[in-house]
């Protein structure tokens, strides 16, 4: 853990560089260019609140804001995570050739998402008066659960992207990983709507502790209670000693696979 | 990258019992999918083959070596092994401060970006922090010589400009350990001279230098020292004169099939 500290501190500006270039290169070909890291989760934004507030009517007032305050950490999380589970493989020739700490690509991958993040949060907060929703102080809340998030991502990142350079497919496997994992987390309905006799199954989801401080933050302006907080940091820190000791036992072979 | 500690201050690299061994594995299966269907099959069949095989070597500070071998020789895979981008698998490599990869530099460069981003990139890529490089941005771009492209992206370069671009690069962020190879043959006669120029100057401020070459003509010109590989060990080692002898007589032979 100490290891991966002190490589990510001494390369960060390489992993700057990266994550710079990453926005750059994703962004240039595009008219829009920028704009599409805030259209994106708004556009899904409108779609699902026409249809969940609209056409289905969940009783849910202001559900966009319901919507978006979870949506938009799942959409870093979703990102991330297929950016960086080809982040080995796609700079493979630069691995063959120059000597460089492995961890700065699926770390790279991360930093450009957590850009997208942080500017998605200025279309919420313009969202929240313009629906006469009350803006809580609990938004100062926000980077604590925006932490363990990207804590829990890391560890995420690391194995796939570790796995994917032996077995290819883990790219695809992850996509529909992550479309089975989106309806298991309370995103577009709230935990409630779940029959009481099979919430323990939801709970065992460790994204819904993520996730959950960023909804109670924003829509309903209270703050988790302590065991949800628990839970969120000890998943987090769990997924990253995981993920981090797969990646770095593998490490040093990934340029014989690439 | 935990098995290069620094040696004793005389030798820049030294290689002790290297042994780089492959894997050659028939049809891997590299989806999930095909272990599946695997598993109702026999295994598939594997060897090993060895590209560098129980290689030691030590290259004292200041000499300029050339490394020479056939095709299939294990060159390339002792430079990555010395360079730091394999792990060997048997034996340790130490090299005593930073290195200068030149071969695969231009690698490095992000097609989409301008020569002049590139130029930092590299640098942050070799272990170099940002100011460094900014310091030494115009020297490289003095030296590079490519004009107004500096500010292009890369994807527009011509292999030559490519070429000088990393070698300016390579040379000007001050290496301890170089690593070139007959690629010096491109650019003009006016680019060639300076190459050679700096090449000499690092010589004088007792950088080390290994010279990757089939030309062993070049070898003789500019080498203190020879070493000849063929199937991953070390046939000569001495004078490039002698060495050259011993190639000679290799290239005699057929060829061995690259691996």
């Amino acid at each position: 853990m100490r290891e991966l500290i002190a490589e990510t501190y001494r390369y960060r500006e390489l992993i700057w560089a990266l994550t710079a270039k990453e926005l750059k290169v994703r962004y240039k070909r595009s008219v829009l260019g920028f704009l599409w890291a805030l259209l994106n989760p708004a556009l899904m934004m409108v779609v699902l609140t026409l249809v969940f507030s609209t056409i289905m009517k969940f009783p849910i007032p202001h559900y966009s804001i319901f919507l978006l305050s979870v949506l938009l950490p799942w959409t870093f999380f979703s990102q991330s995570l297929s950016y960086a589970v080809d982040s080995i493989v796609g700079n493979g020739e630069l691995i063959k050739k120059v000597a460089v700490p492995k961890l700065v690509f699926p770390i790279a991958a991360l930093g450009s998402n957590i850009v997208n993040l942080l500017l998605s949060m200025i279309p919420l907060a313009i969202l929240v008066p313009l629906m006469g929703h009350p803006f809580y102080k609990t938004w100062l809340y926000l980077p604590i659960p925006m932490v363990a998030l990207i804590i829990f991502t890391a560890g995420m990142t690391f194995f796939f992207a570790a796995a994917n350079v032996y077995y290819r497919d883990v790219a695809h496997i992850v996509q529909i990983l992550l479309s089975a994992w989106f309806y298991f987390t309370p995103i577009i309905y709230a935990l409630d709507f779940i029959p009481a006799q099979y919430q323990w199954i939801f709970k065992l989801n460790p994204m819904i502790y993520m996730v959950n401080g960023f909804r109670l933050a924003v829509y309903y302006g209270v703050l988790p209670k302590w065991p949800s907080i628990a839970m969120s940091f000890a998943s987090a820190f769990g997924m990253l000693f995981i993920g981090f000791s797969v990646f770095r036992k593998f490490q040093d072979d990934f340029v014989f696979y690439v | 990258m935990s098995d290069r500690k620094p040696v004793s201050t005389s030798v820049a690299v030294k290689l002790e019992n290297v042994t780089q061994r492959f894997r050659v594995i028939h049809e891997r299966p590299d989806t999930l999918r095909e272990i599946f269907a695997r598993l109702f099959r026999s295994e598939a069949g594997f060897h090993d083959f060895d590209a560098v095989k129980n290689v030691s070597l030590e290259v004292p500070k200041g000499q300029m070596l050339g490394l020479v071998g056939r095709n299939g020789s294990g060159k390339s895979t002792l430079l990555k092994i010395i360079a730091g981008v394999y792990r060997p698998t048997i034996g340790t490599v130490s090299v005593q401060g930073s290195i200068a990869p030149l071969i695969e530099l231009g690698a490095g460069f992000h097609i989409e970006l301008t020569g002049r981003e590139n130029i930092v990139l590299s640098g942050l890529l070799m272990g170099y922090s940002k100011r460094e490089m900014l310091e030494r941005e115009q020297s490289i771009i003095e030296f590079a010589d490519i004009g107004d492209f500096i500010d292009a992206p890369v994807k527009q370069y011509s292999s030559g400009m490519h070429t000088r671009l990393a070698f300016a690069i390579a040379t000007e962020v001050d290496p301890k350990v170089l690593i070139i190879d007959e690629i010096l043959s491109v650019g003009d006669a006016g680019f060639q001279r300076k190459s050679f120029e700096r090449i000499e100057n690092f010589r004088r401020a007792g950088k080390t230098i290994l010279f990757v070459s089939h030309s062993i003509a070049q070898v003789i010109t500019h080498c203190d020292r020879a070493v000849l590989l063929e199937h991953g060990s070390v046939v000569a080692d001495g004078s490039p004169t002698e060495v050259a002898e011993v190639y000679n007589g290799l290239l005699a032979m057929p060829t061995p099939v690259a691996q």
